[in-house]
């Protein structure tokens, strides 16, 4: 897939993810009231991405970075659009497997775009280095708005903002004609 | 095929989102007291900030037939700021202060303002408050709605600083309530726990601050009634008074150490003394955490507390500082456990026997009590619930209980014997805490139940201002 659209969708991605995690943690502790149950629903997490991490890599060889990227992006919309509305551990152990899931397909996709970019092997280390470096701007520049923003703002509606911007990303995915190139 | 999947894409995200939105606005949310152990969903949580949004709220529900809690900081532990499906009013947020007359001594503060702003602002002009919790994190509000007393032994409960009060009421009028202006309310709203309306703002007498020379003294506890009514009581200088019984295994409800608060003759100037600030809380929050699980712990926590106390016998401080008692060490966030606050009320010469009928009770059966202190109340029977019907001694219990149904119960039952044991000396317990009490323990200590409940039911007909402490013990 072409890497101008990769950066872009990934810069959102990383953004939107660093912008919620602190909240989403959050709600975690208002469900939950042990600590086992804390370490539980982040074990599940973890479980799910180590085994999901097997298909996805087949998958990617198979049909293409940009329709797991589509996935994951769509995915996180709709789960976020979920979060708002839960109440009850149990909802909270649903999220974390299917964030388990979206998240190993962000990773994994990640790598293989990068890996896939034909660069002198002689320039990879600064081109990795320039890609972080882009994206964790947006997500430094996200980060620090959220905390300006979540004054006016209730928890519950910055979960709805950052699943618009996922679905944003999604669009950018769906629609190619908006970078003006095709893959 | 394409931009056909594309439109599908874009059709099922928004009706996911219309979904998600419309069900999270009609979801209910859940409130919990500082306790943390009795969550509810309530309909929704107002902040009040203005006079005419709460007169106009209350308007509205009543139309509606709605309920109302209202809510402080929320140290209250018994139900008494919130029910199911019922609003919450958060009064934090309201609070100004309306009007501050230091040569008069007298402050009117909104409901919302706490104990630490009024301390602020009045702290310049050499004045202090009367009568106010240990703490200085409470709001008015809060303390006036439970009739909370504290450290001082000379001014009587809060309600005897009050000279009156504004109270929004459940058809939407606010009245003004005094000695003089509607007086019956004056004795159910403090410590009518938010039952008759909503108190708006508040006007306090306010005394002078005066420097206090702090004396610790420890002793056995069979010899403090008699110490307290000479030494104490007797001795005019003497202005505030806390004492502490051990819990620790060592001395187990014998010894005993007493801090009183003397006139001193400093003269120094005392508006120039900084308002203490909470400082390093690591140290008595280690003690207090290993105090929680182990016998060890107790008995380091009790020598290590009597022999600072006994160190600071001779310093100097001004009434100010010792109206603003350190609480961050206690805060306490574990899931899973936590830690409740009881308060039971004897007559002074009940005392000693009733110490000796706790520790039998509590050599039995198991229950972890932290800490306990203890604070004199006058009698004064100017509330409609109140718990002072003789001149008592306050003895406020701190205890960690795990909070799974099983311990919650074995809990209840200890406390149910030490309520038994209270009422059993003629005394009485404090209503804010952990609703452990039986409904005949209650009718019990408060025989005046019935009354408040007739004149709630004459002010309040349709129930418009309610909470779960109510339900519980009045319905």
């Amino acid at each position: 897939m072409n890497y101008p659209l990769f950066l872009r969708v990934q810069s959102i991605v990383l953004m939107s993810s660093s912008v919620i995690f602190p909240f989403y943690l959050l709600l975690i502790r208002e469900l939950g009231d042990s600590y086992a149950q804390f370490g539980l629903a982040y074990g599940l997490f973890t479980v799910t991405s180590a085994f999901a991490y097997l298909a996805i890599g087949r998958f990617s060889d198979r049909f293409g970075d940009r329709v797991l990227l589509v996935v994951h992006t769509l995915g996180m919309a709709l789960l976020l659009l979920y979060i708002p509305v839960v109440t009850a551990i149990s909802h909270v152990y649903f999220i974390q497997i299917a964030m388990g899931l979206l998240g190993a397909i962000q990773k994994n996709t990640e790598k293989t775009v990068l890996a896939r970019q034909e660069i002198a092997t002689a320039v990879v280390g600064r081109h990795i280095g320039g890609y972080h470096f882009k994206t964790s701007l947006w997500s430094a520049g996200g980060i620090i708005l959220a905390g300006y923003l979540i004054d006016f703002l209730t928890i519950g509606s910055l979960f709805y903002i950052i699943s618009v911007c996922y679905f944003y990303a999604t669009l950018r995915l769906l629609l190619p004609s908006a970078t003006g190139q095709k893959k | 095929m394409k931009r056909m999947f594309t439109c599908a894409v874009i059709v099922l995200y928004m009706t996911a989102f219309g979904l998600s939105y419309v069900s999270y606005e009609q979801r209910e949310v859940t409130v919990s007291d500082q306790s943390r152990i009795l969550p509810m969903h309530v309909k929704q949580i107002q902040a009040a900030t203005s006079t005419s949004d709460l007169t106009d709220w209350i308007r509205q529900f009543a139309a509606k037939q709605q309920h109302v809690s209202i809510a402080g900081l929320q140290h209250s532990q018994g139900g008494q700021t919130y029910l199911p499906g019922a609003t919450v009013l958060d009064m934090k947020s309201y609070n100004r202060i309306l009007r501050y007359e230091p040569k008069q001594r007298r402050i009117t503060v909104q409901s919302g303002v706490t104990w630490a702003d009024i301390q602020q602002k009045i702290q310049p002009d050499r004045l202090a408050i009367k009568v106010m919790q240990s703490q200085n994190i409470f709001t008015v509000g809060g303390a006036l709605s439970v009739n909370v007393h504290g450290r001082d032994i000379r001014y009587g409960s809060l309600l005897d600083t009050v000279d009156s009060f504004r109270l929004l009421t459940a058809d939407g009028t606010i009245l003004n309530v005094s000695r003089s202006e509607n007086n019956a309310l004056f004795h159910l709203v403090p410590g009518g726990y938010g039952l008759f309306g909503i108190i708006l703002d508040v006007t306090l007498q306010l005394t002078q601050d005066e420097w206090y020379q702090q004396q610790t003294i420890a002793l056995s506890y069979e010899d403090y009634p008699a110490y307290f009514r000479k030494h104490v009581l007797g001795n005019d200088a003497v202005r505030m008074h806390i004492g502490r019984i051990s819990v620790a295994p060592d001395g187990f409800f014998r010894d005993m150490y007493l801090t009183n608060y003397l006139r001193s003759s400093r003269t120094v100037p005392i508006e120039d003394e900084p308002l203490k600030q909470e400082t390093i809380i690591a140290l008595p929050k280690a003690l207090l955490g290993l105090s929680r699980y182990s016998d060890f712990g107790k008995n380091q926590l009790w020598s290590f507390q009597k022999s600072y106390f006994l160190n600071q016998t001779g310093t100097d401080e001004s009434r100010n500082n010792v109206m603003r008692s350190d609480s961050a060490f206690m805060e306490y966030t574990n899931p899973g456990r936590t830690e409740l606050l009881q308060e039971y009320f004897i007559p002074v010469d009940a005392f000693v026997p009733y110490i000796n009928r706790i520790r039998s009770i509590l050599t039995q059966d198991d229950l972890n009590v932290l800490n306990i202190t203890i604070r004199y109340v006058e009698q004064d029977e100017t509330a409609a619930l109140s718990y002072a019907k003789q001149d008592m001694f306050a003895l406020v219990w701190l205890i960690h209980t795990k909070t799974d149904p099983a311990s919650l119960a074995k809990t209840k039952r200890v406390i149910q014997k030490l309520i038994d044991a209270t009422l059993d000396a003629d005394g009485s317990y404090y209503l804010p805490y952990y609703p452990f009490a039986t409904r005949q323990q209650f009718n019990r200590a408060y025989p005046h139940a019935t009354a408040f409940k007739a004149a709630k039911k004459q002010y309040d007909p349709h129930a418009v201002f309610l909470n779960q402490f109510y339900i519980d013990y009045f319905q």
